[in-house]
C-alpha cells in the first residue's frame, strides 16, 4: 500500500497511471450507450487523485510561484531575507556554542556514570566539601554502588623539570590514585598506569606523561617508557604515555603529568581534607541509589569517628553536570535575548509581508472572485514566508559560521568547562537541525499575521476600490501594534545590557583593597610534606628572594604569598586563647595563607595596627599571625587585637600572636564580600605553591625575564609559571561578566538598528498611505510643523506603550541574569531610565526623515496622490 | 436512490465476489442487483475502483472480454476478501441496529383534548 503509493512520486510511474486510465476509461466507453457514464473527464481527474500527491505537488507549485514573486520584488526579498539572516545567526551562535560546551558529553567512556564524590557539611546548598583520604577508603570498602573509586590530590601544583641539558621549567601536575585511569576508563598510549602499591610514599617515584609533555619537552621519544626524568630534583620513572584526546581539567588548567598519590602522613588525617574523589557507578545503579549507599556510610563513620567526622555526609554528583552553571546562566541568558532579537526581525519582516500584501490586495481578490478558497491565498502567503525564512537561514549558518568561532575567541577560558578539551566550535547536525527549526519557526510567526489578515479581508472590498490600494484602518493599526512589540523587546534587551554594564562598573569601581599598579606575579612551586604546620622546605626562600630580585635595578620591593588575591584561599580552625573553648563543630574559622616578610608593603596593602613579618619571625622564634581588619573585628571588637593569641586547629594546637592587622582586602573576588583572614610567616609555616609578587618603577612586564634568571641563580631546579601583572589578575577574575556584558551589548545594538528600521518603515508607509489626508489638512490651513507633530505623535505614543510592556519584561531578563549582576538592582532606575531615554531617541530620529517628508508635502500634488 | 456515505468500497467488493469483472460490469452488476434502485454515477466508482488497487484489495488486468474487446479486469485479493468479511459483519450490525431503533411506523395516536 505504502509502496504503491510511494511509487507513484516518480512522475514516470504517474504518467503511466495516467495514460493506462486513459486507455481503460476509453475502452469502457465503447461498451456503454453514448453519455451513459457521464463525464469521464471528471472522472479520470478524480481518479488521478488517489494516485496523485497532491498536496505535494501543490506545496511545490505554491513554492515555485513564491519565489518568482519574490524575485519580483529583489528589494524587498534582500531586506526581509538579511533582517531574519542576522536573527538567525545569532542564535544559531549561540546554540552552536552551547552545543559544543554544555551540551557536549564527557569524553571518557560511559561518563554518564562518572561521579564526583563530595564529603557534605550542615544541610543546605553548596555544603559539598572536599574528602579526606581515610574515609575514601571507607567509602570504597563499605558501599555497594560503585565500581571504584579514585581520589586525587585537590590543588595539584607545579612539578620542576629539569634536565642537564635543556631550561628548568614548571608543568602543572596531579596526584592520584592507582585507579584514577581505570575508573575513568582510559588506557596509556604507552607503558601502564600506576599500581596499588606505588600509592605508599618510598614506591612513589614513578610519573606518568600527558601527550603534550612527552611530545613538546621529549620530542616524542617512545624509548622515555621506562627512563628516568628529574622531578623537583629527584629521579622519577616514566611508566606511561596518556593519549592525545586525554585531558583532565578540574580546577586547574589542562595536568601535565602525574604522579601516584604516595600518601604523606597528613593524608591519613581523617580530617584532613585536602583531596578530590571521583567513582563510576555500577551499570544501573542510579544516582539516588548511590546517595543513599554513600549517606548510609557517612552516617556510620560519623558516629564511629565523632570527633573527626561528626556533622558529616556524603554525596554523589553526576561529573558531567559538575562547573556548568555559570556558562549555562550566561548562555541561556545570552539565548533569551537573541530569541528577543529574532522577534524584532520578524516582526519586521511581518510588518514588510503586511505593506506588501496591502499592495497585493488586488491580486487576492481577484484569486478568490476566481474560486480560490481563503485558506488557500494564506496558504500561499505562509509558503512565500517559509521560502524567506528558509533563505535567511542558510545566510544565517554562514553569519553563524564566523560567530561561533568569534565567540568561542572571546569566550577564551570561559569556555573551558571542567574536563571536557574544547578545542572548536561545529557547526554539526544538531546545530542545522536547530537552524532549520528556528527558521521554520521564523517563517510561521512573522508568515501567520499577514497570511490571517488575508482571511479577515473581504473580497470586494479591494476590488471597489478601483485600483487604489487599501488604506485599511485596521491594517495600520496592527502594525503600529507591531512596533509597540518592538520597542517592548528592545528594551528588554537593552536593560539586559545595561544592567551588565552597571554591574561591570560597580565591579571596577570597588577599591581590591590593594594597589595592584605595577606589580608583576609569578607562581613557583615549592613542595611541601606537611602543609598546615611544618617548617618549610626552603627556609631561606623569602630571603634569598629578597636578596636576588631586590637587586635587580628597577625592583621596589619583592614579597611571596600562598595564595594570589582573586585566586581563593584555604582556610583554618582556631580558639581564641582566654575565652572558653568552642563546641569542635563550631570552633571558629577564617581564611588562611602564608606570606613572605615585604608582601603587604609590595602589594600596597595597609598596616593600621603592629607589624608585618620580617626577618626574625623564624622557626625557632615565637609563632606570630598578621589578621585582616575584618578579622579583628569579628573577634575582637573592642580592644586591640595585637599581642593577642589564637591556638591553630584548636585548644592543644600551637600557640601564635598577633602581631599586626592589615587593610581587607576582597580575596575572594571583587563581586565578594571579604572574609576574616589570618596569615602566617613562611619561615614558621612552608606552603607548597609560593606567588612571587615584585613591585617594579615601571612597566612590570618588562621585568619577566630579569626576574625568571635572578630565581635561576639561587634555585636552578625550579621554574616560575603563570607570570601576569596584577592588573591582569583582577580584570581575569572579572571576566565570567565580561562576556555577556559584550554578546548583551552587541545584541542590544542589533534589537536597536532593527527596531529603528522597523519604526522607519512603519512611519513612511502610513505617510504615504495618509498622503491624501495630509494633502486635505495642508490645504485647509495646517502648517508643516502641525503635520509634522501629528506624524511623530502617531507614532511615539506606540512607542511608550511598548516602552511601559518593556519594563515589565527587564524585570524578566534581570532575574535570568542573577548572580551576574552585581551591585545593581532589577529596577535600577538609572539603567532603566537611560535605556529608554536611547529608545526613545532612536524612535524619534527613525521617524524623523518621514516625518518631515510629510511636512514638506505640497498639498497639490497630495491631492492628486493616488 | 443515492448511497450512504462510505458503502461503495462494500459494494464494489461484494459484486467482485463472484469472479472479475471489468469497470462497466461493475456499475451494471450493482445497478441490476439492486434491481435498479442503485444508480452509480461512474465518475464516482472509477475513482474508488483507483483507491481500491492502491490498497490491494483488488487487482487489475487487461484482458479479452466474451464480446472480444480488450478491457480492463479487476478482481478480489484475500486482503480484499478478508476487508470484505470485516465490512460486511459491520454492515450488518448497522442495519441491525438501525432497524432496532426504527422498527415499523406507528400510527400516532389522535389524542382528544377534552374540551371539544
Amino acid at each position: 500500500m505504502l509502496w504503491q503509493k510511494l511509487k507513484h512520486l516518480l512522475p514516470s510511474a504517474r504518467r503511466k497511471a495516467d495514460l493506462d486510465a486513459q486507455e481503460e476509461l476509453a475502452s469502457l466507453a465503447a461498451m456503454a450507450e453514448p453519455g451513459e457514464l457521464g463525464n469521464l473527464t471528471l472522472a479520470a481527474e478524480n481518479a488521478r487523485a488517489v494516485w496523485e500527491w497532491t498536496w505535494l505537488t501543490t506545496v511545490l507549485a505554491d513554492v515555485r510561484y513564491g519565489v518568482r514573486t519574490l524575485l519580483r520584488q529583489p528589494g524587498f526579498a534582500i531586506a526581509a531575507v538579511l533582517t531574519l539572516a542576522l536573527g538567525i545567526g545569532a542564535n544559531t551562535t549561540i546554540f552552536s556554542v552551547i552545543n559544543s560546551t554544555i551540551l557536549k558529553p564527557l569524553a571518557f567512556p560511559a561518563s554518564d556514570r562518572l561521579v564526583l564524590v563530595w564529603e557534605t557539611f550542615g544541610q543546605g546548598p553548596n555544603n559539598e566539601n572536599i574528602v579526606s583520604a581515610p574515609n575514601i577508603w571507607d567509602f570504597r570498602k563499605q558501599t555497594h554502588s560503585f565500581e571504584g573509586i579514585a581520589i586525587f590530590d585537590s590543588s595539584g601544583r607545579g612539578y620542576n623539570l629539569s634536565s642537564t641539558a635543556g631550561e628548568p621549567e614548571q608543568v602543572s601536575g596531579l596526584r592520584v590514585s592507582a585507579n584514577f585511569f581505570s575508573v575513568l576508563g582510559v588506557k596509556p598510549m604507552l607503558g601502564r598506569t600506576f599500581l596499588p602499591e606505588e600509592e605508599l610514599p618510598g614506591k612513589d617515584r614513578e610519573v606518568i606523561l600527558s601527550y603534550g609533555l612527552w611530545q613538546r619537552r621529549y620530542g616524542g621519544d617512545r624509548a622515555i617508557v621506562g627512563r628516568n626524568i628529574r622531578i623537583d630534583g629527584d629521579d622519577f620513572a616514566v611508566v606511561g604515555v596518556m593519549p592525545q584526546d586525554f585531558s583532565w581539567q578540574f580546577w586547574s588548567d589542562a595536568r601535565q603529568l602525574w604522579v601516584p598519590v604516595g600518601y604523606t602522613k597528613t593524608d591519613y588525617g581523617r580530617s584532613d581534607n585536602s583531596f578530590l574523589s571521583f567513582a563510576r557507578l555500577k551499570p544501573g545503579v542510579s544516582i539516588a541509589q548511590a546517595r543513599s549507599d554513600i549517606a548510609a556510610v557517612a552516617a556510620r563513620l560519623a558516629k564511629q569517628y565523632p570527633n573527626a567526622n561528626a556533622g558529616m555526609g556524603a554525596t554523589v554528583q553526576p561529573l558531567g553536570e559538575y562547573g556548568l552553571d555559570g556558562l549555562r546562566r550566561g548562555m541561556l541568558t545570552m539565548l533569551v535575548a537573541v530569541a528577543f532579537v529574532l522577534l524584532i526581525a520578524c516582526v519586521n519582516v511581518a510588518n514588510l509581508m503586511l505593506a506588501r500584501g496591502a499592495s497585493r490586495q488586488k491580486e487576492f481578490a481577484i484569486r478568490r472572485a476566481l474560486g480560490a478558497p481563503g485558506w488557500r491565498i494564506a496558504r500561499q502567503l505562509l509558503t512565500e514566508s517559509l521560502v524567506l525564512a528558509v533563505c535567511g537561514g542558510v545566510a544565517g549558518l554562514l553569519l553563524a559560521f564566523w560567530g561561533s568561532r568569534f565567540l568561542f575567541h572571546l569566550l577564551g577560558n570561559d569556555a573551558q568547562l571542567p574536563m571536557r578539551h574544547i578545542t572548536s566550535i561545529p557547526l554539526d547536525g544538531r546545530v542545522l537541525a536547530f537552524a532549520l527549526l528556528v527558521s521554520c519557526f521564523t517563517g510561521i510567526a512573522f508568515g501567520l499575521i499577514p497570511a490571517l489578515s488575508v482571511l479577515r479581508t473581504g473580497m470586494n472590498e479591494p476590488l471597489k476600490e478601483a485600483g487604489r490600494e487599501s488604506t485599511g484602518k485596521r491594517g495600520g493599526q496592527l502594525r503600529h501594534a507591531l512596533v509597540a512589540c518592538e520597542v517592548a523587546l528592545a528594551l528588554v534587551v537593552l536593560s539586559g545590557a545595561g544592567l551588565m554594564i552597571k554591574s561591570a562598573q560597580e565591579l571596577l569601581g570597588t577599591a581590591p583593597g590593594l594597589n595592584a599598579h605595577n606589580v608583576l606575579t609569578m607562581e613557583m612551586s615549592v613542595p611541601q610534606e606537611a602543609i598546615y604546620n611544618g617548617p618549610p622546605t626552603l627556609p631561606l626562600f623569602c630571603r634569598d628572594l629578597q636578596e636576588h630580585l631586590g637587586a635587580i635595578p628597577g625592583v621596589l620591593s619583592v614579597g611571596a604569598v600562598g595564595h594570589l588575591p582573586f585566586h581563593g584561599n584555604a582556610g583554618r580552625n582556631f580558639q581564641i586563647e582566654g575565652r572558653p573553648p568552642a563546641d569542635p563543630q563550631k570552633m571558629p574559622g577564617a581564611d588562611y595563607s602564608v606570606a613572605c616578610p615585604g608582601y603587604f608593603h609590595t602589594m600596597g596593602i595597609p598596616i593600621l595596627q603592629g607589624r608585618e613579618f620580617n626577618d626574625t619571625d623564624t622557626v625557632t622564634s615565637p609563632g606570630v599571625i598578621v589578621i585582616n581588619e575584618a578579622m579583628a573585628h569579628k573577634f575582637w571588637p573592642k580592644g586591640n587585637p595585637v599581642g593577642q593569641g589564637i591556638r591553630l586547629g584548636g585548644s592543644n594546637g600551637p600557640r601564635l600572636t598577633v602581631v599586626g592587622v592589615v587593610g581587607n582586602v576582597h580575596y575572594q573576588g571583587l563581586d565578594k564580600p571579604v572574609g576574616t583572614q589570618f596569615m602566617r610567616p613562611y619561615r614558621q609555616a612552608g606552603w607548597p605553591i609560593m606567588n612571587i609578587v615584585v613591585r617594579t618603577a615601571y612597566a612590570p612586564a618588562t621585568f619577566t625575564a630579569p626576574i625568571k634568571k635572578a630565581i635561576h641563580d639561587f634555585l636552578p631546579d625550579r621554574a616560575v609559571s603563570g607570570v601576569e601583572t596584577m592588573e591582569t589578575v583582577i580584570r581575569n577574575s572579572t571576566g565570567s561578566r565580561r562576556v555577556p556584558m559584550l554578546l548583551l551589548s552587541a545584541f542590544s545594538a542589533m534589537a536597536l538598528l532593527l527596531a529603528a528600521i522597523g519604526i522607519m518603515g512603519v512611519v513612511s508607509y502610513s505617510v504615504t498611505q495618509q498622503t491624501q489626508e495630509i494633502g486635505i489638512r495642508m490645504a485647509l490651513g495646517a502648517r508643516g510643523t502641525t503635520v509634522f507633530t501629528l506624524v511623530l505623535r502617531g507614532i511615539m505614543k506606540w512607542v511608550l506603550a511598548g516602552l511601559l510592556l518593556g519594563f515589565a519584561g527587564s524585570l524578566g531578563i534581570a532575574r535570568l541574569l542573577g548572580s551576574l549582576l552585581y551591585g545593581v538592582r532589577p529596577t535600577d532606575p538609572a539603567v532603566l531610565s537611560s535605556v529608554s531615554a536611547v529608545l526613545v531617541a532612536v524612535a524619534l530620529l527613525a521617524s524623523f526623515l518621514p516625518a518631515r517628508r510629510a511636512a514638506s508635502l505640497d498639498p497639490l500634488k497630495a491631492l492628486r496622490h493616488e | 436512490m443515492e448511497l450512504l456515505k462510505g458503502t461503495l468500497d462494500m459494494l464494489v467488493l461484494r459484486t467482485l465476489l463472484f469472479g472479475p469483472l471489468h469497470g462497466y460490469g461493475i456499475a451494471q452488476a450493482i445497478r441490476g442487483s439492486s434491481a435498479e434502485a442503485l444508480d452509480i454515477e461512474f465518475g464516482s466508482l472509477y475513482p474508488a475502483l483507483k483507491r481500491l488497487e492502491l490498497k490491494g484489495w483488488i487487482v487489475s488486468k487487461w484482458e479479452t472480454s466474451e464480446m472480444n474487446r480488450r478491457a480492463k479486469f479487476y478482481r478480489l485479493t484475500p486482503a480484499g476478501r478478508k476487508h470484505l468479511a470485516q465490512e460486511h459483519s459491520k454492515w450488518a450490525e448497522f442495519v441491525a441496529a438501525v432497524g432496532n431503533v426504527m422498527g415499523p411506523l406507528p400510527v400516532p395516536a389522535v389524542k382528544n383534548t377534552g374540551k371539544g
